[in-house]
Parts: C-alpha cells; structure tokens; sequence
C-alpha cells in the first residue's frame, strides 16, 4: 500500500489524527508554524524538513507519516505547552516513531542516514 | 566508537539469544537491559515504598493505603531502557560504527561468519577483532528448571506481578531482587546453598542478611532445590519447589509463584567459534585468559569484561578496559586498566559501598598483626524521626600498618553507599592515610562524616 502523508497543525488535531490511524507505523515529524511565504520561524526546521521529505521514501509500506505544525514561536517558547508536557517534546524540529522511545531532535533531523535510520529500523 | 574516532572502520556484532521464556532485548549489553540500570531502578522503586511509610512521621497526611502496580514500574523502566537502546543506535551510526543484529562466530583466521534473526548469514574479514560477549544467567541442571524457572533476564521485563518469590542463590545479584521485590511489598523467600556475597568482606554480608532477614526477607540455609514442578498455570501460576539438605537427608517443599534463579552467570564463549582461531579459554568455566593488555594467545584477539579470567566483572572496568585498548592500538597511548581498587556497590536494601580488600583477604596477603581495622556504627540522621533502626549501619577501613597505615580497604554499609563510596575510592587511589583521613573535617550532619 505504500505510505501516506497527513498534514495537521496543532496539539488536538495531531492526537485526533494519531488516534485515527491507530495499528498503522506513525512517524511524526514536528516544526515550527510557516509564515505567509512558506518559511518556518524556526532555522533548524527549514534545514531539516528537506533532508526527512527526501528520505520518506524509506517508509514501510501502511506507514502514516504526519507533518506537524506545532504554532508560533511564543506558543513553542511557553515551558508548559501541550507538546512538551504531553508527548515529552524537547526541541524543533523533532521526527518520531509514534508510541516508542525512537525519536531525533534538532540538529539530528539534519543527518540523512539517522533519518533514514529512524524510518527502516525495528 | 573510540576506534571510530581515529578513522579506524569498525563493526559491531550484537546479538541476544532469547531466555528459555522467549525474552530478548535491544543495543546496549546487559548492564543497560537486564543488569544495572533497570536494577538500580527497582531498588529506587522499593526505597521510594520506604519512603513514603516514613514521610508520616515527617508530617506528611495521605489517608489512602499505599499500593505497588508492578506493571506501572516495569513500563516505565522499559521505556527509559528502549530510549538508551536507541540513544546507542544513534551514537553508533553518528560515528559511522557499523552495527549488524547478528551473532557473529568466527570460521577461520581473520574471518567471522554472522547469522541474523532471520537466519540470513555473511562472512566478513578484519584485521582485529575484540570478544566482549559477556555472560548469561547460569540455570541448575535439575527437572523444571529451563521451563518454569525465570531468571533477571526475564525479571526486569517481567509482564505481571511476581507474586510469591523463592529467590534461589546468595549472589549479589540474588540478595539485590530479593531486597527490592520484598520492598515493593512481595513475600520473597531467599534459598542459599552455603554463604552469602561469596567474595565479599564476610562480616558486611552477614550484616546485610540479617538486616534483609529482620526486614520480611525469609532465609532458607544450606539447601538447593532439586525439583521444580507447575501445580497451577498462571501468570503467575503456582510452581512447587522441592529441597534438598546440603547437610543431610531432609527434603522440604515449598509454593511459589515465581521462582527466581540467581546462581551464577557464564561466559558466552563456547559457541563462537574459538576453537576454530585457536583462542584459549578455561575449559572449566569457559573464561579467556588475556595478558595485561588484553590481549588473547591470538595475538590479533582481544576480549574485555565479564568473559575474562581473574578480572572483575563490573561494565565501568569493562568500558575502561576498551577505551584504554583502542587507545593504546590506535593512539600511541600506553596506560593500561588499572584493575586495582575498584570501587563497588551492591545495592541490596542496605546498601553496601567497598573498594580494596576485605578484612579476610587483608589479614591473608599482609597478617593479622599488620592490620588495623578502623569500625563504627552511625544512626543517619534521617532515620532517626521515623525511628528506623539505629544499630545497623556501618563503616570501617581497613589499614596497613607498616605502610604508613596507608587505607587499603573501605566497607560502608548504609543509605547511599554508592555516592559515599566513589570518592573515598579516588582517596584511596591517590594512597591516603588513616592520619590524612583523620585530618579530613567531616560534612555535617551526613553519614559519610563518620
């Protein structure tokens, strides 16, 4: 079947969308919001984003991989928000395997070969 | 990954043939899976059980009667574990160490044949190879044990509460599950076939049976099981132990849910394929002897840790002894592992801190007369509120007279040993003296002023 992506934004909507596709592979690869011009606030996610796109190849097959939004930079900023109270978020961009210790933050998003690491291993 | 740092190309070969119960593990050895770190977790586990019960007497209210979930902890430890086993994957492949999930045996010189789960083999060469294989719980040899017994291979990851447990073994790593499955509330009996800590300084072991005994921790002595039977399946199911006397003819019988095996580990060394490079092992007990640079009769084999004869089996030694080979190899270096005082703690629900000699082994090497032996019961001052008991903690050094009373043993027996025990052991490195550790003003109100 391949592997398909789905764009949220937010806290709510990633949990409701993790849930609905609950038994499948979920990697989740986290950044900061774009401006009107499609730049992130965040450096570090726009380096990351095109080295993970290229890789996403490397999927397994009934992967669901989701490309989050998390907000603005004050939202990200704020000690407490949902990301990193609830899914222990420490960095942008992070890329995870959805329910297990699995996951790369911040510069380690840049290294393909982690990457794809993250996305072949079991 | 310290070869890696001097471009040397490098390969890991980690593998993990599943327990007899199917249980298997990721990247990391046994310390980080199913050694040190989820032991040292459940040891807190237990202490924080303590904890709580004297909290009252410090004031803190809670009406509710505290309970202990099994699976809430084990999780919890998983997870952390699954996090380190990654964090390893990450760092090796940052380092462009390559790692196959293979186990690896050698098939001629320079060669070694590697076999996955999937059965899928490959050959590959190399100019050194380095033997870091370890050693696996040791299981008794008598019927039911491999089908109803479990060992800390499967403990830590354990998918249900224990329940009742017969701990049979006096190890370190026997009276550490013992002491921590009884602190999370469990009715834990320990069998023992002779002494306990053999090895240990043997007047600190008795102390920390009797303080595990006074405890809830019940002591069968001088008996071994000779049969292991399932009366009900379950998990846990109900499992009937039979015992023999090592001291004469009675039989005893038992009920357990679990019956835990803490007997001794081997060294993985048999089936690799030794024979097929010549390396020599004890035939006996399986270990590789190597020089003082680690090195086997292969002059292009290496080994460090637990598989080594006559050496500690402790993973820091293990990690120093790698570092400083590759070192030397790879980086003109010439420092070799010290294997001399090495600090240790057995994290048993006192917990035991020592480095260098036991009284026993110093009285052997330099005579009674030659030794001064320095003791001293203290009450920590954060037992004494919740009147926990004030005669059981303890301290003495051992020192040798002719040399100046240079500290050649220290043994602390107390909350915290572990920390307490670090840096006296960096003391004794640099050669104290009883009279520079006199002149040592002591922390105020902490056990280790003592």
């Amino acid at each position: 079947m391949g592997w398909e992506e789905v764009q949220v934004r937010g806290y709510p909507e990633f949990v409701r969308t993790a849930q609905r596709y609950h038994g499948r592979p979920i990697f989740a690869l986290f950044c900061g919001d774009k401006d009107a011009e499609g730049r992130s606030w965040c450096p570090d996610c726009v380096t990351a984003e095109p080295v993970v796109r290229k890789e996403l190849h490397n999927l397994p097959d009934e992967s669901v991989f989701i490309y989050c939004l998390v907000g603005d930079r004050a939202y990200w900023k704020d000690p407490n928000n949902e990301f990193r109270r609830n899914l222990k978020l420490t960095g942008v961009p992070t890329l995870l395997k959805y329910g297990t210790p699995q996951k790369l933050v911040e510069e380690e998003c840049f290294k393909a070969e982690l990457v794809r690491m993250l996305f072949t291993e079991d | 990954q310290e070869a890696a740092k001097y471009e040397k190309k490098v390969m890991v070969l980690d593998f993990v043939t599943p327990t007899p119960r199917g249980n298997s593990w990721g990247l990391g050895g046994t310390c980080v899976n199913v050694g040190c770190i989820p032991k040292k977790l459940m040891h807190q586990a237990a202490l924080l059980g303590q904890a709580l019960q004297d909290s009252r007497k410090f004031g803190w209210q809670f009406t509710e009667e505290v309970k202990h979930n099994w699976m809430t902890m084990t999780e919890s430890i998983q997870n952390y574990i699954g996090s380190l086993n990654w964090g390893y994957r990450v760092a090796l492949r940052d380092t462009k160490v390559t790692y196959e999930n293979a186990y690896g045996e050698f098939v001629g010189p320079h060669t070694i044949k590697t076999t996955n789960k999937r059965g899928i083999e490959k050959l590959y060469t190399a100019e050194r190879f380095l033997i870091a294989t370890g050693e696996r719980p040791r299981y008794l040899g008598i019927p039911g044990d491999k089908e109803y017994c479990i060992s800390s291979d499967d403990l830590f990851s354990l998918p249900y509460c224990p329940g009742k447990t017969l701990v049979v073994g006096a190890s370190y790593v026997a009276l550490e599950c013992a002491g921590f499955l009884a602190g999370l509330g469990l009715d834990v009996t320990v069998m023992v076939r002779s002494i306990l800590l053999r090895g240990f300084d043997q007047d600190m072991a008795n102390k920390i049976g009797e303080y595990m005994e006074e405890h809830g921790v019940n002591f069968i002595r001088e008996f071994v099981p000779i049969k292991v039977e399932q009366i009900e399946e379950g998990t846990p199911g109900i499992l009937k132990v039979t015992a023999k006397s090592t001291t004469g003819n009675q039989i005893i019988e038992g009920e357990y849910n679990t019956v835990l095996l803490a007997i001794g580990r081997d060294p993985c060394t048999r089936k690799i394929g030794l024979d097929k490079v010549g390396v020599n092992i004890n035939e006996k007990t399986g270990k590789i002897p190597v020089n003082d640079e680690e090195q086997t009769n292969v002059p292009y084999i290496y080994a460090v840790g637990d598989i080594l004869q006559d050496k500690l089996e402790l993973t820091p030694v293990a990690i120093q002894a790698g570092r400083l080979l590759v070192r030397r190899l790879y980086a003109g270096a010439t420092t070799k592992c010290d294997y001399v005082n090495v600090p240790t703690t057995v994290f048993t629900p006192l917990e035991y801190g020592a480095c260098g000699y036991s009284e026993e082994t110093a009285v052997e090497k330099f005579g009674e007369e030659n030794i001064e032996v320095y003791h001293n019961h203290f009450w920590p001052l954060e037992w004494t509120v919740p009147s926990r008991d004030n005669n059981k903690c303890y301290a003495k050094i051992i020192c040798n007279i002719q040399d100046n009373e240079r500290v050649i043993g220290f043994h602390v027996l107390g909350p915290n040993a572990g920390e307490v025990t670090q840096g006296f052991a960096a003391a004794i490195k640099c050669g104290m003296t009883k009279e520079q550790l006199d002149s040592t003003v002591g922390i105020h109100p902490v056990c280790a002023e003592v």
